[in-house]
């Protein structure tokens, strides 16, 4: 993976390289903040995140098999009451409840994990620790013939520091 | 660094002063270096920690020797007297999970409803949260007379084939308190990991620390794509644990109310547990957060705006449960149930009238002096009533466990009950396990959100301004620090 790397002490210095790098289509951009803000999200302009599919599908998982596990263990050993029904819904709700949530939430940080790419046993090329202080970083994929206009560009905007990695 | 002090809004502006908001909210936090430099300081150990840490440790030897006794001798030591086979035990496994609720009340539902003063709080809470039901999760356990086979409750068949009762509340309690637990835990440390991160990065003198932090940390690198299923994540799991905070003690309540005894068997018990259960978290958040606010400066941070919010919360649970204090003595009234009436009447003029006037003195009457702006605005005064908020709460169980089961239907019934030395030791030992837990947790990972604090604190902006406090308390325009200082 080759690129270039820029980094940023300013929010609105690094907004203005993102929407100028995308406007000249430079390469593939990622970008590392401290902390979410809205800014970059909007100048990235990404899609919706598939986690919530995952949240979905565990969840009506869950709920299924909670209500299963009681009916189907009821069934398997009744416990006759007169006027009582062996399998009673009502209580059942509980599990089926209880165990959506359980599977719906682990299932999301599944989907959180797969989506993001964690957990990673190396840390990717353009990272660097001051990222997670308060500076703001910009990655530009791009192959060596492109490097010099994003360096120029990065530059241009503000960038503090700018190096090529690979 | 700015003024501690909050700043009170202008005479012009509609806001009210003592609303935490989105842009009313630490005006004496200058910048993301701040953040970082200030909590990750709360984590070097003191002398003040280490004797904390100390004192927590005897406690819980205290228990456990208590509870070894027990075993040795039989759950006989513990007090109980037929019909009262319910005591110290289970009133003070339903107060450790009611203490549990606040945590996720304050971390997820008051994300969902963009709560402000949240922030600084949260982390705090999720974590007593977590210890908190893991003490809890030990009284059913120290009540068993045999407590080696407590893994009948849990959902699998047994050798012959046999599944526990899914009818039996007590198999509900084990899948809502696992449940609960698993979610809170999970909660914890989705919310972590960016934090986490901040640590490996800061770590420079012990390697292993540094290793430690990598592994857990999952590789974080702060990237667009990480935050953006973060926050996705983040969100789904506020909305599953959002009911989850509901039903858990809707669930507990129904151990109680499922029988027929008399004042257990209403069906305003669910609510009833849910408003209490918040409004002892919410006690026990302040008794945890105001020393520790003033124990490591971070007055700026928890700030009197965020503590008085807590606080307006707080009065709120204390009315809705002082409601429901009222409605059970009318619904015991309007039923036309003489038994119902009597315990009742046993409940305040019979041998336990004692309890109850601490039940409602501690939880009805004290915490209406939140009322007042000023004692809302005062630690010293949130951190006294949250004492007595939390003595209130464990008395509140108390109430509705002995006398109900002390006088039941039958005058031959009734009977008296004494906690004995075994029930305190372990009492004490609940406390020393959940305080040991705490201590550990705060001089390990920071007890404030590193990087949900950076949300709010305005960035750092090309556009040069002189840095300072606006008569509103709100943030002006950074000016730019010094190019090229990380260069």
């Amino acid at each position: 993976m080759r690129g270039v790397l820029g980094a940023f002490r300013e929010l609105d210095a690094a907004v203005s390289a993102i929407e100028a790098l995308k406007e000249r289509k430079l390469g593939e951009v990622r970008v590392f903040t401290p902390t979410p803000r809205h800014e970059l999200e909007h100048a990235l302009d990404p899609g919706p995140s598939p986690v919530r599919r995952f949240t979905l599908i565990g969840g009506l998982a869950g709920a299924t098999f909670g209500y299963w596990i009681a009916i189907w263990v009821s069934d398997y050993w009744p416990l006759v009451v007169g006027g009582k029904a062996i399998a009673s819904w009502v209580p059942y709700t509980i599990f089926g409840f209880e165990v959506m949530v359980l599977v719906g939430g682990l299932s999301t940080v599944v989907g959180l994990l797969i989506s993001a790419r964690v957990p990673r046993l190396t840390m990717m090329v353009g990272y660097d620790p001051r990222f997670s202080h308060g500076d703001y970083g910009i990655w530009v994929e791009c192959p060596p013939e492109k490097a010099s206009d994003a360096e120029v560009l990065l530059r241009e905007h503000g960038a503090v520091e700018v190096r090529r990695e690979r | 660094m700015a003024t501690l002090t909050q700043p009170m809004p202008a005479s012009d502006e509609p806001r009210r002063p003592n609303i935490a908001s989105a842009d009313v909210q630490l005006p004496s936090v200058r910048d993301y270096e701040q953040v970082d430099r200030e909590i990750i300081a709360t984590l070097h150990p003191t002398v003040a920690w280490f004797i904390g840490l100390g004192v927590a440790v005897f406690f819980l030897v205290t228990g456990i020797a208590a509870w070894m006794y027990q075993i040795y001798t039989g759950l006989g030591v513990a007090g109980y007297n037929p019909p009262v086979m319910w005591g110290v035990y289970i009133i003070t496994f339903v107060f450790w999970i009611g203490i549990g609720h606040a945590g996720t009340l304050i971390s997820a539902i008051l994300y969902l409803f963009r709560a402000g003063f949240r922030t600084t709080i949260y982390r705090c809470s999720e974590a007593m949260t977590v210890f908190a039901v893991m003490t809890a999760a030990l009284f059913p356990i120290l009540h068993l007379g045999r407590p080696w086979k407590f893994f009948w409750l849990i959902p699998y068949p047994n050798w012959r084939y046999l599944w526990p009762q899914f009818k039996s509340p007590l198999v509900w309690d084990v899948f809502a308190i696992l449940t609960y637990f698993t979610i809170s835990s999970t909660f914890l440390y989705i919310g972590l990991i960016p934090d986490i991160a901040v640590l490996r990065d800061r770590e420079k003198i012990s390697p292993i620390r540094k290793r430690i932090f990598s592994i857990l940390a999952l590789g974080w690198r702060n990237s667009d794509r990480e935050w953006r299923h973060f926050a996705r994540a983040y969100l789904f799991l506020a909305a599953f644990s959002t009911p989850l905070v509901l039903s858990v003690h809707s669930v507990v309540s129904f151990d109680f109310a499922m029988a027929l005894t008399p004042g257990w068997h209403t069906t305003i018990f669910p609510p009833y547990f849910v408003a209490g259960a918040i409004f002892s978290g919410l006690g026990m958040v302040f008794t945890i957060i105001i020393p520790l606010r003033k124990w490591w400066g971070l007055q700026h941070y928890v700030t009197l705006n965020h503590l008085d919010a807590a606080a307006k919360l707080c009065l709120f649970t204390s009315l809705v449960v002082g409601s429901a204090y009222m409605t059970e003595w009318f619904v015991a009234w309007y039923s036309g149930n003489q038994v119902e009436k009597d315990f009742f009447a046993n409940r305040l003029w019979g041998q336990w009238w004692w309890s109850s006037v601490i039940l409602y003195t501690c939880n009805m009457v004290l915490p209406l002096s939140l009322f007042w702006q000023k004692l809302r605005r005062s630690p010293a005064w949130l951190f006294i009533l949250s004492i007595f908020i939390n003595i209130g709460m464990w008395f509140e169980r108390f109430v509705i466990v002995v006398p109900s089961l002390s006088h039941e239907f039958e005058p031959w019934q009734w009977t008296s009950y004494s906690p004995t030395w075994v029930d305190y030791a372990i009492l004490a030992g609940s406390f020393g396990w959940f305080s040991m837990w705490f201590l550990l947790f705060i001089k390990q990972l920071p007890v404030l959100a590193i990087a949900e604090v950076k949300e709010i604190i305005p960035p750092r902006l090309r556009r040069g301004h002189q840095h300072g406090i606006g008569p509103s308390g709100r943030h002006l325009d950074y000016e730019p620090d010094t190019p090229g200082e990380f260069a």
